[in-house]
This record gives structure tokens, sequence and C-alpha cells, in this order.
């Protein structure tokens, strides 16, 4: 199934009317995204990183240009491609388990199926024990958990990201960056993922997608050429990380005068196997964890 | 199979144990909260009773409480008390249940369409703003004064809230949500039944709730007007042959009936809406 599973965005543009004029919020944008591919795109607010990533999903097809999955045109959602939104969107009204159900309520499995996938998909998001509980019992970390789960339950090719992680607190942030990490080495399941946060863009992404703003533009692609899972503290990853912010400070010199202050590396993780096997092996016991397995509460 | 080794730690409180100190300490809460709810009633009995002893108005108005609990006693004994609530709960029941249908029919349009909104809400608005008792004369001559007058005069008493609330929640549904049904190809009945009504519920229930109390004070004025049985017609008859005494009787069992009435709606909607209660705190 993955073997299929290729993104092309090729020369697309995408305009909103804004008070009578025109706003361009993509300029010809071009992206191809590989099977099994984890691709990240950061940018300043205003330079269409979630445009483009609704217009992935198919949530947006106001678009001029080529938006294709598969080899197939995208004109609307799909059960192929699954999203995760900033606010993980879960309706108050249902339990965990009936949230994450939601994702297959319109896919041909079996009822016994279904329960088996959404029981598999709350154990891999770890929130196994919670199957009960309502959205207003879960921390913003476990509600975002949850999110992730309705988006892959139904097993995507492709799974689009808005800024997951944008509105949790640092340590839980890193530690969901870690699992959704994991997640994708064992789940062979292509990423697309939108952020703010270069930190999070350059430990995750395969790619880093460098957007410009006013119009928003791909300014650079900058490969991360290191073995996940990676070691935050890394030497490689941090200049890596200063060559992104040194790309993003230099688009937004000509827009508004803005910089984006390096940040040191938020949480030192103690290191873990960087081998090539780890990848594809499912993890045991993750070890090394503990430091932060109940800082989520 | 979990990539999180431990997380029997995380398990929120209000999942935890404590439920049974939880629940000796709300039957306390709750005695205190019915005493606290009955000194007002009895304080009203007791100024009744002090007025009517002294002598403050003529006993023909106001009848002793003592009197009043023996015609009571004679009526609820005789079965005639009983009798007319029927009367009145039927028509309640069955005005209210047309008038709620078609308010939350005619809601759910308005609430998903903007064109339907736009069409409707004018002209909706200049009905609802002319009482239900002016509706009345105009009804009697069409209909005559027969049930299918009552049942119209309730049913409208239970249309304009239903309508209006079912509209608004609808509206009130965060497009958010119904963009989540779009990525996951809900069509558009999966996204009415299990995004757009859920969402409207809380907004629907006050709608029903108006609804019920709109319908209990239409069917007493229609029955004030035009009938010969019931809670209104009590009350008519009572203060005509000057017997104030089943007047007060007549109210009393409106009032039961339609605090009882809240009171069962109330759990219906917990029941409905138990993701809705806070956890303890």
């Amino acid at each position: 199934m993955t073997s299929t599973a290729h993104l092309k965005i090729s020369n697309v543009s995408r305009q909103f009317r804004v008070n009578g004029g025109e706003l361009t919020a993509l300029d010809r944008v071009s992206l191809d995204v590989k099977a099994g591919e984890f691709v990240t795109i950061v940018g300043a607010s205003g330079c269409g990183k979630s445009t483009l990533l609704r217009l992935g999903a198919g949530l947006d097809t106001g678009h001029d240009g080529l938006v294709e999955h598969a080899g197939k045109p995208v004109t609307g959602p799909s059960l192929d491609r699954g999203i995760v939104f900033q606010e993980p969107r879960l309706f108050p009204w249902l339990t965990v388990e009936r949230n994450v159900a939601l994702g297959l309520e319109n896919a041909a499995f079996s009822k016994a199926e279904k329960q088996d996938l959404v029981a598999k998909q709350i154990a891999l998001v770890g929130l196994t024990g919670f199957e009960k509980a309502y959205p207003h019992q879960l921390s913003g970390g476990m509600a975002q958990r949850a999110g992730i789960a309705r988006g892959l339950v139904n097993r995507p090719d492709v799974l689009f990201l808005d800024e997951p992680f944008g509105a949790l607190d640092a340590i839980t942030k890193a530690h969901l960056q870690g699992e959704l990490q994991d997640i994708w080495a064992r789940e062979q399941i292509t990423m697309v993922l939108v952020t703010h946060d270069v930190d999070e863009a350059v430990y995750l992404g395969d790619r880093v997608v460098v957007m410009s703003p006013r119009p928003g533009r791909i300014r650079e692609i900058v490969p991360v050429d290191l073995p996940h899972p990676r070691e935050r503290t890394s030497a490689q990853l941090a200049s890596i990380r200063n060559h992104v912010l040194d790309i993003l400070n230099s688009t937004t010199r000509n827009g508004e005068p803005k910089t984006i202050a390096k940040q040191p590396a938020q949480v030192k993780r103690p290191p873990i196997k960087t081998t090539s096997a780890a990848r594809n092996a499912p993890r045991s016991q993750p070890s090394g964890r503990p430091i932060l397995s109940t800082t989520e509460i | 199979m979990t990539l999180l080794s431990d997380n029997t730690a995380l398990v929120p409180r209000s999942l935890q144990g404590r439920a049974r100190t939880w629940r000796l300490r709300r039957g306390g809460l709750r005695l205190r909260r019915v005493a606290v709810a009955l000194i007002l009633p009895l304080a009203l009995v007791a100024a009744w009773w002090l007025a009517s002893s002294q002598g403050w108005l003529p006993e023909q108005i106001l009848p002793s409480p003592a009197y009043v609990y023996a015609t009571a006693v004679e009526m609820i004994a005789s079965g005639e008390i009983l009798y007319h609530t029927g009367v009145s709960l039927r028509r309640v029941v069955i005005g209210f249940l047309f008038g709620a249908v078609a308010g939350l029919t005619l809601g759910v349009a308005m609430g998903l369409s903007r064109r339907v909104d736009d069409y409707v809400r004018p002209l909706f608005l200049a009905f609802a703003q002319i009482p239900t008792l002016g509706w009345i004369p105009l009804l009697m001559l069409i209909f005559g004064i027969g049930e299918t007058l009552k049942i119209i005069v309730i049913a409208k008493g239970a249309l304009v809230p239903m309508t209006l609330n079912t509209a608004a929640g609808i509206r009130s549904v965060p497009a958010n949500f119904v963009e989540v049904g779009h990525a996951l190809r809900f069509n558009r009945w999966q996204t009415l039944r299990l995004i757009v009504l859920p969402g409207a519920a809380p907004s629907i229930f006050t709608g029903i709730r108006y609804g019920l109390t709109h319908s209990w004070t239409a069917l007493v004025g229609v029955e004030l007007l035009a009938s010969s049985e019931g809670l209104g017609y009590l009350l008519v008859w009572g203060r005509q042959m000057f017997w104030l005494d089943v007047v007060i009787v007549a109210m009393i069992a409106i009032g039961i009936v339609g605090f009882l009435m809240d009171k069962g709606f109330d759990a219906t909607e917990n029941r409905v809406q138990r993701w809705k209660q806070k956890e303890e705190s």
C-alpha cells in the first residue's frame, strides 16, 4: 500500500479574497513527497504552510496547479489521507473510543474488525485504559494522542499534521514528538507535518521545507540525513537547526522586522540507539524513557 | 503493544475510587438542598395561615389552609382532581409533541440552510411576537372550541422556543467539528446525526424546556376560555362559584405537575448529556 503513496504538488497557487482584494497564500509551490517519507514544513505565520497542508489533504481545493496523491488528482478529502489538527477536535459528547472509531465510520470493515482496529490504535498512542473517558477528562497531551489515533485508525497512506503539538507544554510536546516518530517508524506511513517550531521540524523531518511569507513560497528544502530515532542534542542536528533558522530569519527580514530567536534544545533526552535496525524492529520496551513517561498527567 | 510503558499513573482522578465517600457526601448535600428549598413554601403557607386566621382578608376570598386542605383531600378521594389533571396532561403532551416535532424540523431546516432561514425567519418572528392567547379568537372561528383548538394553541406555544433554540444550537456547532466530518468523508446524514445534532443538543434541550413551560401556560389559557374539563376549567369554574378553595387546589395541582415535569426533564437531560457532567472536585 505504501508503495503507491506518493504526493505530488506541482506549480500550485492559492489565492483568497480578503476585503475585496486578492491575497496570494501560495505562489507556484512545488513539492514531491516520497512514500514513507517524513516531511516537515516550517515557516513564519502567513507563509501558507497550513494552506499547503489543507490542499494536500483535500480539505481545500480552490487552487491552481496540480495536487496528486498516488497518481490521482486530489479533489477532496479521502480516507487514504488522514489529518490531525492543532486542536484535537474531539467531540465532547463521545468517549475516546468512539471518537477514534469515527475515523472508521465510512471504512469497509466489519464491526469486529473496526473494534479491533480502534483498540490497537488506542494502544499505539498509549491511551489504553482511557477508552471510556470523555475528552474533558483528558489532559491536552492525551487529547492530542486521541486525535492522532483518529487520524491513523484507517491506516491512511499519508498522514497530514497541522501544528499538532503547537498548543502543548514543552515537556509533553517533546514526549509526543518522540512517540510520533516511533509510530511513523513502525507503521511506515508517509507523514507531512506543519509547524512553526524549528526544533520540531528538524528533529522529525527527513526533509525540512522552509517557507517564506507574502506570497507563500518554498524558500529552501533542507535534507536531514540522520537516522531515526534521533538524539535531540546531537551536534549535527544543532547545526541543521541553525541553518534552518538562518533561512527563516532571512525570509522574514524583508517582510516584518521579526527575528526568530535561536532556542536551546528543549529537553535533554538520554541517548537512544540510532541503528537502522531500530527503525524497522518493533520497539519492545523503550529504554531510556522513564524520565518522561509520567510527566503528562 | 503500547509504546508508553506505564500509564496506570495517568488515570484521571475522576476514574479512580473515592466514589463511596463522595456518594455519602452527596446524600448529605441533597438533604440540605431539599431543606433549603422548603423554607420559602413553608413561610408562604405560614403567612397564608396568619392572614386567614387574623381575618386580614374575608374568608370568601382567602379560605384558611385547613379548609383548602380538606377540599384537596376530598377532591383527591373523589378522583376529581386526578381526572382534571389527566385531561390537562393529555392535552399538553399531545400538543407539545406536535409543536416540538414541528419546531425541531423547522429549526433544523433553518439552522442548516441560510436560505430557508432567510425566507422563514422574518415571518416566523412576527408570528411569534403575537402572544399565544392572541391567536385564540381567530382560531376559534376556524376550528371551533373543541380539542383541535386546544391542541393547536398548545402546539404553537411549544413550537416557537423549540424552533428558535434548535436553529441557534445548530448555528453554534463549531465549523471545526463539521470539517472533521468532511475530512472523514461523512455524508449529509452522518454529519447531521454524528456532529450537528449532538453538538446542538444543549440548545435543543433548552428549547424543549421552554416549550414545555409555554405549553402549560397556553393550556391553562385555552382551558380558561373554552373548556368543560381540565385544570384551567377548574380554575374558572371555582371562581365563578366563588369556591376559592377549589381555585387554590387547582393552582397547587398545576404547580406540582409543572414542577414534576421539569424535574423529570432534568433527569432525562442529564442522562442524555452524561458527557457534560464535570468531574467532582
